[in-house]
C-alpha cells in the first residue's frame, strides 16, 4: 500500500466523475438506438391486419389509402395517346385485317385495346373471347384463363395446387374470381416486400436456369409485371394432368422471339389452325416484359414501376402513384425524372418511334393476309399437303413475329430496334411464303392475280370469314344477364362471412 | 510513459472490482458500436444512411431520381479526393448527428447545412463540363469562385431528392432488406457489367 504512488484526492474523484459520465452518455446513446429502431418499427401502424393472400382490395386501401386511391383511378379511360392510352378500343375496327389474320380463333371474334387493371375482371366476362358458358362445365376456355385477372387466384392457388387450379372450365370458377388485379397480386401483407405469386414466373426461370427468388428489389419492381405481361401458352401434356391448360412461358432458350418459335417449333406446338390457309399458327400474347428487356431503358435499370407507376406528391406526402397507365399521360413525374427536354419533344420522340414502326407493321399486316388468301386459293386448285408444306410454314413464323410485334403493349417504344427487326424477319417470312404459294399456284394453272376480297370493316371482315357476330353477341348477353349475377351473388355471400374491418364507411 | 500508464494501474485488492468494471465499459461501448451498426458507417452504401429512419423520405427521394443510377448518398454529401479529408468529415458529421438524434433534437423538416459545401464541391466535381462553358474557361477560368455564396441546389432544389417537406413525408417508404441486394450488386460486379446494367438481360 505504501509503494502505490501518493495521488492526490480531487483527482480521483475526478476519474470517478468522467469515467461515470462517459458511461451515463453512452448508455444514453445505447438505449435511445434501441429506441428508435422500435420507432421505425411501428412507423408503420396497420388499421387492419391482412391475410397472406386477402384479395379485397378494399381492405388493403384502409392501411394504404394513397395507394389504393391512386390505383382505384385505373378506372380512369379519358387518356388518349396517339395510338393507345387507357380508354376502350375495339382493335378489330381500327385495324379489320387482323380478322382475316386470326380466322378460326377466338381473336377474330373480339378483340380490344386492355383497359385499367380496375377492369380486369368485367372485361375478361364481356369479351367474346370467353363465349357464353351455360353452366360451370360450358364454354370455350379453361380456368386458365383466369390466372391474371385477379387476386382471388393466389387465394385459391394457397389451397389447391397450381394443376388443380387450371382443370376444369372457366366458369367453374367465376363465382371465386371476383376481385379486380390488384393489391396482394404483388405485394406481402406483412412487410409490403413485392412478390411473386405466379407459379409460371418461377417455373420459367427455372426452366431458364435461375433463380427468381435471388431478384433484386428494382428488378422486382419489373418482374412483378412479367407475372402476367408475357407471351405464354397452355401445356396440355404435363405428367399427370392429361388435358389440363397447364399455363407456361416459352422461355427454355431465352425470352426472345426467336428462342420462343424454337421452343415452339421443337415441342411442335400450334394454338391454332388457321381457317383458310390451314397454317399451324402461334398466337403470341402480349410479350411486354420481353421486349422491354431487349431496349434502352431496360440496359439502364429502369423498371417498369420507374416509368407506369412513378413517384409523386400529393401535398407534402410522397408515394407511388399506382396509377398504372401510359406515361404519356404524366411526362413530368416520369420522362422528365431523368431526361431534361420539353414534354413536347418528348412525346414527339415517343410518337415518331411509333409510327415508324407503325409504318413497317402495316406492310407485315397486309402481306400475311395476302398470303393467307394465296394459300387457301392454292388448297382450292388442288395442291397436296407436301406441296404447301414450306409455304405454310413461312406463314407460320411470319404471323408469329408480326404478331409478337404487334400483340406486346408499347413495344414500338420499349424497343423499337428489336421491333423493328422482328417485323423485318416477318416481312421476309411473309414474302418468302408468297413466292413459294405462287410457284404452286403457277403449277395448277393460276397466273393471274387471286382476287382479294373487301374486308375494309369489322364487320365486312367477320362476314368474310364466315362469323356469326349476331349470336355470339346475344349469347354473351344473355350470359351476362343469367350467369354473372348468381357468380356475383355467390362471391358476396362468401365474403360476408370473412374478416371485416370495424370502419365500415370505406 | 510507462510511469503514466502505471498510474491507472490499482492497488491489489482493487484489481478484480476494477478488471470487472472495465469489462461492463468495454462491453456496453461493444453494445453500442453493436447495435448502431458502426461498422457499416465505414462503407458507402445508400443503405447507411437510413440506420435511422429519418432519412427515408430522402433516401427513396434518391431512388427514384435520375442520380440513383450513378451515384451514393457519399458521392455527393462526403468531400472526396482525399482518403482522410473524407473520414474525417464522416466522423464529425456522424457524431454531430449522432448526440443530435440521441437527445431528440432533430426538426421535423431537414435542412443541409455545413454540409452544403461539400455537395456544391461535388456537384462540380461530376458536372465540370457542363457547368463551365469552354469560353468562360478561357476567359475566366477561376469562374467558380464567382458563384459566391449561390449554388447549384439554390436552383435545383428537386435534384435529385424532391422538395423535402418534412420526416413524415414519405410514411410508407417502408425499408426493407431487399433493397440491400441491389447495392451489393452494383458492388460486386461493377466492372464486369457496369452500374445499372438489367442483370436479368445480362445473363442470357
Amino acid at each position: 500500500m505504501e509503494t502505490e504512488p501518493k495521488r492526490k484526492p480531487w483527482k480521483n474523484w475526478l476519474l470517478f466523475f468522467a469515467t461515470m459520465v462517459i458511461v451515463f452518455l453512452l448508455g444514453l446513446l445505447a438505449s435511445s438506438i434501441t429506441q428508435r429502431k422500435a420507432e421505425s418499427e411501428y412507423v408503420y401502424k396497420p388499421k387492419v391486419k391482412l391475410d397472406e393472400y386477402e384479395p379485397r382490395n378494399s381492405l388493403w386501401g384502409e392501411n394504404f389509402p394513397r395507394e389504393y386511391q391512386s390505383y382505384l383511378q385505373t378506372a380512369d379511360t379519358s387518356f388518349a395517346s396517339k395510338y393507345n392510352g387507357n380508354m376502350f378500343i375495339d382493335m378489330l375496327e381500327r385495324d379489320p385485317r387482323m380478322v382475316v389474320l386470326w380466322a378460326g380463333y377466338a381473336f377474330s371474334k373480339d378483340y380490344s385495346q386492355s383497359r385499367g387493371h380496375y377492369y380486369a375482371i368485367t372485361d375478361i366476362r364481356n369479351t367474346l373471347r370467353t363465349g357464353a358458358p351455360k353452366g360451370p362445365e360450358d364454354g370455350p376456355q379453361p380456368n386458365t384463363c383466369w390466372t391474371c385477372k385477379s387476386p382471388d387466384v393466389p387465394r385459391l392457388m394457397e389451397k389447391l395446387r397450381p394443376i388443380d387450379f387450371y382443370k376444369g372450365k372457366w366458369a367453374s370458377r367465376g363465382n371465386e374470381i371476383v376481385n379486380y388485379i390488384g393489391c396482394a397480386d404483388c405485394h406481402d401483407p406483412t412487410t409490403m416486400d413485392l412478390r411473386i405469386t405466379r407459379p409460371a414466373l418461377i417455373e420459367a426461370f427455372k426452366a431458364m436456369g435461375k433463380d427468381i427468388s435471388k431478384a433484386t428489389h428494382q428488378e422486382m419492381r419489373s418482374l412483378v409485371c412479367a407475372q402476367c405481361h408475357v407471351e405464354y401458352y397452355f401445356d396440355k401434356h404435363k405428367p399427370g394432368a392429361p388435358d389440363v391448360a397447364y399455363l407456361t412461358f416459352p422461355w427454355k432458350y431465352g425470352t426472345s422471339a426467336d428462342s420462343a418459335l424454337k421452343y415452339y417449333n421443337e415441342i411442335g406446338f400450334s394454338d391454332f389452325t388457321h381457317q383458310l390457309s390451314k397454317a399451324p399458327l402461334l398466337k403470341a400474347q402480349h410479350p411486354d416484359y420481353e421486349i422491354y428487356l431487349t431496349g434502352i431503358h431496360a440496359d439502364r435499370g429502369v423498371a417498369c414501376a420507374d416509368c407506369h407507376m412513378p413517384y409523386i406528391k400529393e401535398g407534402g406526402q410522397k408515394f407511388t402513384s399506382h396509377k398504372i397507365t401510359s406515361p404519356l399521360a404524366n411526362i413530368t413525374n416520369t420522362c422528365q425524372v431523368c431526361h431534361r427536354e420539353s414534354e413536347e419533344s418528348l412525346r414527339e420522340n415517343v410518337y415518331e418511334r411509333q409510327d415508324k414502326v407503325r409504318q413497317i407493321c402495316d406492310l407485315a399486316e397486309t402481306e400475311l393476309v395476302k398470303a393467307h388468301l394465296e394459300a387457301k386459293a392454292a388448297w382450292d386448285a388442288g395442291a397436296n399437303e407436301k406441296e404447301m408444306e414450306e409455304g405454310l410454314n413461312h406463314i407460320r413464323n411470319a404471323q408469329w413475329y408480326w404478331d409478337y410485334s404487334a400483340a406486346s403493349h408499347g413495344a414500338s417504344f420499349h424497343s423499337p430496334i428489336e421491333v423493328s427487326r422482328i417485323i423485318g424477319l416477318a416481312i421476309n417470312e411473309a414474302k418468302e411464303a408468297r413466292i413459294d404459294l405462287t410457284r404452286i399456284l403457277f403449277r395448277y394453272g393460276k397466273n393471274s392475280e387471286i382476287s382479294f376480297p373487301d374486308i375494309a370493316t369489322k364487320e365486312k371482315a367477320q362476314k368474310f370469314i364466315g362469323l356469326q357476330m349476331e349470336q355470339l353477341n346475344n349469347e354473351k348477353q344473355e350470359f351476362l344477364k343469367k350467369i354473372v349475377p348468381a357468380w356475383d351473388q355467390k362471391a358476396k355471400e362468401r365474403e360476408n362471412q370473412w374478416y371485416k374491418p370495424e370502419n365500415e364507411n370505406h | 510513459m510507462k510511469n503514466f500508464f502505471r498510474k491507472f494501474i490499482p492497488p491489489e485488492k482493487w484489481l478484480k472490482p476494477v478488471i470487472v468494471l472495465l469489462g461492463i465499459f468495454f462491453g456496453l461501448a461493444a453494445y453500442a458500436i453493436y447495435i448502431s451498426r458502426a461498422p457499416s458507417y465505414l462503407s458507402d452504401k445508400p443503405e447507411t444512411c437510413i440506420n435511422c429512419h429519418v432519412m427515408n423520405p430522402q433516401f427513396y427521394d434518391w431512388a427514384h431520381s435520375s442520380h440513383r443510377q450513378f451515384t451514393t448518398c457519399n458521392d455527393c454529401h462526403v468531400p472526396h479526393g482525399n482518403m482522410l479529408r473524407k473520414y474525417l468529415f464522416k466522423a464529425k458529421d456522424g457524431l454531430r448527428h449522432a448526440s443530435i438524434f440521441t437527445f431528440r433534437a432533430e426538426p421535423q423538416v431537414i435542412f443541409i447545412r455545413e454540409g452544403r459545401k461539400a455537395v456544391q464541391a461535388n456537384c462540380i466535381r461530376c458536372h465540370e463540363k457542363t457547368v463551365g462553358t469552354a469560353f468562360i474557361y478561357m476567359v475566366q477560368p477561376n469562374f467558380h469562385n464567382y458563384l459566391k455564396e449561390r449554388t447549384c441546389l439554390d436552383c435545383h432544389r428537386e435534384t435529385p431528392h424532391k422538395r423535402v417537406n418534412g420526416l413524415s413525408s414519405a410514411p410508407n417508404a417502408l425499408v426493407k432488406t431487399k433493397i440491400e441486394s441491389r447495392t451489393e450488386r452494383d458492388e460486386g460486379e461493377e466492372e464486369e457489367t457496369g452500374r445499372g446494367q438489367h442483370p436479368v438481360k445480362k445473363q442470357q
